[in-house]
């Protein structure tokens, strides 16, 4: 059950939106729109979409796109949707952006052969599997993104699981979102704020709570790390696969990687 | 604490109670949803600074001395006349504030031309004589609720109010209770969909007596027991919870069906003890009301049911139906609904779903709530009593009346007695066209 639940505001024009376990965590919109019918139109749009983006990469759905890859593409090849074969290729490209450090194998992607001819993919080794936790929400977003601005909706505030966060137009009262981050160590330490107007906000960290989600590719292990980076751009995705490879990059390296990309903000808290 | 102090602290009290509302000065937009308290801005209390109103008491019994002691706390008030028929209540006042000329008979008080305000507590029959014997007198006038005994007075009270340049205020101090204030501003913008219902409720266990001291002496000291004087709990107790009631629908019923009956309390009084009924809106929404002096387990409550959510109006708490928003998410929202903008804490790593916990309180006010249980017969502190009677005595200088004071307490009264009307008939009472007044819709 994703548990929708919205509500509309008419002394401020102001819609809400929550789906309560989609991609493994929560997912809440805020959008001004004049009026409710509309605005309810919008958001069954939005979960449409999101239920959908959760059938193609949710790997614990046996039914799923992913699953019936991790589980047929090992040395057969699988021919995938038109959409997961972009997904596919932009994963790739992000791969060699970061210099191997996002990785949806969570291992070595180049174990992972792309045909394109028929759009196939094969597993090179037996024990890969693909995951698109450093991905998807950003993804996601992107999509929910391009809905907002064909429907005329000129300011929205999306918060994927507080890690991906989309601050479209501005707050109705201010010149933009103000967003605030707080310490996942120190209950109500607010650590800083973002200005976001137009922009996209990735943050990956670790918490007491959960501190083993982050994978090195190169050596196997959990990044542990008490540590936090928060990544501000214009692309959804592209804040989304930053934030995650550099969390587990060393130092010297996040430059190199941050050549790749236009114009972001990255903010490191060391915990 | 030296009484200057003490004055200092209630005067900041009102201007943080309405700036607490988000209240902003010059632009009363947030107002517009409480006209009542457009009268007695900070604003308007600044330029009255110095002066002070003169303050009359008729009744000093339990509820008048509560009265008293708040507006010793008030810097634009003084007390100078006290007035009630029973010496010992008058002697208790007196030693409260030895400068005020002290009377037995009330009109002779009213002759005094060194009164500008005159605040009535006084059994229910004296009301509607009272309150329209202080206003002929040019008195600025602030009487307990309920309104009256009888529908035929609130009547004329309510006439006499249309046509008298003063100013006339009752005891609904829910008007002035923040977190009243504030749920109702958010059941308005939405905050638990649609008002689908209401529950009030008022439990007590308790004969609801006053120790006498002579026999000849019960019904004037237990005057809420008799029907000549009292019209019972209801009067006493649920207008208080109609008024919200009203309040949170915007509309008055136009119906009453129910009972009430004497199951515990066979002491030989006349009002019941035990009464449940149902108003009906026209909108088909239904506000049940309950009150028993014989059980308190249940204690005093206002539920507001919503299609989405449920707010206790009287704990300042809500409940959601289902999915719960998430609270800085909430936050924001509540900022947009009071055309705020501020920062959000809302970023952080991936929030990771917890077990759901079903109906987790959310509070309608930031820090320490005020909670009436509901037991005190007298009053109790922070329920919007105190800012109430400052109120009125900014008003009994300014002469600036308040808007829907008198017609929410109309109501309010009226349905009280249309409760009674059907629980003596045994029929359904129909809101009598004779009583509607042009205010809210039906």
């Amino acid at each position: 059950m994703n548990h929708p639940y919205s509500n509309y505001y008419e002394s401020s024009s102001l819609f809400h939106g929550s789906l309560l376990n989609i991609m493994g965590t929560r997912f809440d919109i805020l959008f001004v729109i004049e009026n409710k019918e509309i605005g309810e139109a919008l958001w069954d749009n939005i979960q449409t979409e999101l239920i959908r983006l959760d059938k193609l990469f949710n790997r614990f759905d046996i039914e799923s796109e992913v699953s019936q890859i991790n589980s047929s593409a090992f040395l057969s090849p699988y021919i995938v949707s038109s959409e997961m074969w972009d997904i596919l290729l932009s994963c790739k490209k992000y791969h060699q952006q970061t210099y191997g450090l996002f990785d949806i194998t969570l291992q070595n992607l180049n174990r992972v052969l792309l045909n394109i001819k028929d759009k196939s993919i094969i597993f090179v080794d037996k024990d890969l599997h693909i995951d698109f936790g450093g991905y998807a929400k950003g993804y996601a977003i992107d999509k929910i993104k391009n809905i907002l601005i064909e429907n005329n909706v000129q300011n929205s505030l999306v918060n994927f699981g507080n890690s991906s966060i989309l601050a479209l137009g501005k707050h109705p009262y201010g010149d933009c979102w103000s967003i605030g981050i707080e310490n996942p160590y120190q209950k109500g330490e607010m650590l800083g704020e973002y200005k976001l107007k137009d922009e996209a906000l990735s943050t990956s960290g670790n918490m007491p709570s959960n501190s083993k989600h982050l994978v090195n590719p190169f050596t196997g292990n959990f990044n542990e790390e008490k540590k936090m980076v928060s990544i501000i751009t214009k692309d959804s995705t592209d804040a989304e696969v930053l934030s995650t490879s550099l969390m587990i990059a060393q130092i010297e390296k996040r430059e190199e990687i941050l050549h790749h990309f236009n114009t972001s903000k990255i903010f490191v808290y060391n915990l | 604490m030296s009484p200057s102090n003490k004055n200092d602290q209630l005067d900041l009290g009102l201007r943080k109670f309405i700036k607490d509302l988000g209240y902003i000065a010059g632009g009363s937009v947030l107002l517009a949803s409480t006209p009542w308290l457009q009268s007695c801005t900070p604003e308007k209390l600044e330029e009255i600074k110095g002066q002070k109103a003169r303050i009359a008491f008729i009744g000093t019994g339990s509820r008048g001395v509560y009265h008293i002691h708040n507006l010793l706390n008030i810097p634009h008030a003084e007390i100078v006349a006290l007035c009630d028929n029973y010496p010992p209540n008058l002697k208790t006042a007196s030693d409260l504030c030895p400068k005020a000329k002290t009377y037995t008979d009330y009109k002779k008080m009213l002759e005094s031309k060194d009164i500008d305000g005159v605040i009535i507590s006084t059994p229910l029959n004296w009301h509607a004589p009272m309150v329209l014997d202080s206003l002929a007198a040019g008195k600025h006038t602030f009487c307990e609720k309920a309104m009256a005994l009888t529908m035929d007075e609130c009547k004329s009270i309510y006439d006499s109010y249309q046509k008298t340049n003063k100013v006339l205020y009752f005891g609904m101090q829910r008007l002035f209770d923040e977190k009243y204030i504030k749920a109702l501003q958010m059941i308005h913008s939405g905050l638990i969909g649609d008002v689908v219902g209401m529950r009030c409720h008022w439990f007590r266990n308790n004969d609801w007596r006053r120790p006498v001291p002579s026999p000849e002496l019960e019904r004037k000291i237990n005057w809420r027991l008799y029907k000549e004087s009292s019209a019972g709990l209801m009067t006493e107790l649920a207008t208080h919870q109609l008024e919200v009631s009203n309040w949170a629908m915007k509309r008055i019923p136009d119906s009453v069906i129910g009972m009430g009956d004497i199951v515990f309390w066979k002491d030989g009084r006349e009002v019941n003890d035990s009464i449940s009924l149902t108003y009906h809106y026209k909108n088909n929404v239904k506000t049940t009301y309950e009150t028993l002096i014989s059980n308190k387990f249940n204690g005093m409550g206002e539920q507001v049911l919503g299609n989405k959510g449920t707010m206790e109006l009287a704990k300042g708490q809500y409940f959601f139906e289902d999915a719960e928003p998430a609270p800085a998410i909430l936050q924001l929202i509540n900022q947009m609904e009071s055309k705020a903008f501020s920062t959000v804490p809302i970023a952080g790593p991936s929030w990771v779903p917890e077990i759901a916990t079903q109906h987790k309180p959310h509070y309608v006010i930031d820090g320490p709530i005020s909670i009436n249980p509901g037991i005190s017969t007298t009053g109790v502190d922070k329920d919007g009593s105190d800012l109430l009677l400052s109120a009125f005595c900014q008003a009994s200088i300014t002469g600036e009346k308040a808007k829907n004071i008198v017609e929410e307490c109309y109501c309010s009264t009226v349905l009280c007695l249309m409760g009674n009307q059907a629980i003596e008939q045994q029929k359904k009472i129909d809101f009598p066209e004779k009583y509607k007044i042009p205010y809210l819709n039906f």
